[in-house]
Order: C-alpha cells, then sequence, then structure tokens
C-alpha cells in the first residue's frame, strides 16, 4: 500500500537526483572549458560532490519511499547512506592530495597564475 | 495518482540520459588531458560519478546486490588518486 508519506520521500529523493545531474552535466562541460589543471580541481570537486553525493542521498530516499522493491528497501537505504558518506570523505581527500603532488612536483602549467605565494616560501626554503 | 513503480522507474530511466552525456564529456578530457594530473583528474570524476549511476541503476534493475560494487568503485578511485600522488612527489611507486 502506497502512502502520502512514501510519495514525499520519493518526490524528495528525485529532486536531489535532478540537482545532483545537474551538477555532474555543469562540472563536465567546465573541465573541458577551464584552462589549466587547478582550476579544474573545481570542477572535478562539483562533480564528485554536487554530482555523485547528492544523487546517492537522493536514491537512499527514494529507496525508502519505494515499496514495490520489497525488503531489500531498507537495505538500499542504508548501503546508499554508507556509500555517500565514504564518498564525502574520500573525494576531497583524494583531490586535495593529487593538488599537493602535482604543485610539488610542478607537473602542470599555471599559465593565468598572477602570483604563487606558496611556490615563492618553497623557493625560499619556509615551507 | 500514478503508479509508484512506474513513476519512479520513468524518472530515473530518462535521468540517464543527462548522465551519460557527462560521461562522454569526461571521457573527451581523459583522452585529451595535457597533463597526467588532469587526466587521473578526469578518471576521478568519472569513478565518482560511475558509482552514483551504479547505486540509481540498483533502483531501476531492482538488483540490490550491485549497490556492494559502488562501495568498491569509491574506493579503488581513491587509491588511484593515492598513488599518482605517491608517483607524482617521490616518482616511484613503492611497495
Amino acid at each position: 500500500m502506497t502512502t502520502l508519506v512514501d510519495w514525499f520521500l520519493v518526490i524528495v529523493g528525485q529532486v536531489l537526483i535532478t540537482v545532483g545531474v545537474f551538477c555532474d552535466l555543469v562540472a563536465s562541460i567546465a573541465m573541458l572549458r577551464f584552462p589549466n589543471f587547478y582550476t579544474r580541481l573545481h570542477a572535478a570537486t562539483v562533480g564528485s560532490i554536487g554530482g555523485a553525493f547528492l544523487p546517492i542521498v537522493g536514491v537512499a530516499l527514494v529507496a525508502a519511499g519505494a515499496d514495490f522493491l520489497g525488503s531489500y528497501r531498507w537495505f538500499l537505504f542504508g548501503a546508499s547512506l554508507v556509500i555517500a558518506f565514504i564518498e564525502l570523505l574520500l573525494a576531497g581527500a583524494g583531490s586535495h592530495a593529487l593538488a599537493r603532488a602535482t604543485h610539488r612536483a610542478r607537473a602542470a602549467p599555471t599559465k593565468p597564475l598572477i602570483i604563487d605565494q606558496l611556490e615563492e616560501d618553497r623557493s625560499k626554503g619556509e615551507v | 495518482m500514478p503508479d509508484l513503480e512506474w513513476w519512479v522507474t520513468t524518472y530515473l530511466t530518462v535521468l540517464m540520459i543527462p548522465y551519460l552525456l557527462a560521461f562522454l564529456l569526461y571521457m573527451v578530457r581523459i583522452v585529451k588531458g595535457p597533463t597526467l594530473s588532469d587526466r587521473v583528474l578526469a578518471v576521478d570524476a568519472l569513478g565518482y560519478d560511475l558509482a552514483a549511476f551504479m547505486t540509481i541503476l540498483t533502483i531501476i534493475l531492482r538488483s540490490p546486490l550491485l549497490i556492494v560494487c559502488g562501495v568498491v568503485l569509491i574506493l579503488w578511485i581513491f587509491s588511484l588518486d593515492i598513488y599518482v600522488a605517491k608517483y607524482l612527489e617521490a616518482r616511484e611507486l613503492g611497495d
């Protein structure tokens, strides 16, 4: 029996998934259009938090409201929340590690950049 | 009121289209990327979005065990980040 609470959970979940898909599309366009690696980091983070964390939370809500899934509905709810939490922790940490290593190894050009104080401090031996 | 099962399945199936478009655009950056960091960053974003895609497929296909693959995919993508970061800093992969 489908109740009004089920419909509410499904609609809220679908709104979250829609916002996530929008973030994902914007991030993929920005990944193509941005000029260098350090600006593309912004696109990647929009794509991994807005484009993956939000839809997974949305899937958790949809699964909580979808009574046609039977006994698996609460399994899907819990597993989606666990995936969303792991993703929230690991996406930022991974991007930060990659950015730090790239900057230290000077592996990517910083073309439109005007001033780089981290590089100045490192060449003086302060960092 | 429409049928809940029909509504959820149709809506999520339509939402697959922009997701696939985003995957294509990420793949262009993976092929094009001028440096190693750009490629790894694009693989990173693509992998996290594939995990989200997989959780949505779980609802559409009604196969709950598919969601376990999402956890593994996220952990692999994170380990790829860490390995490439270590390679860029130390120029070796370690043990």
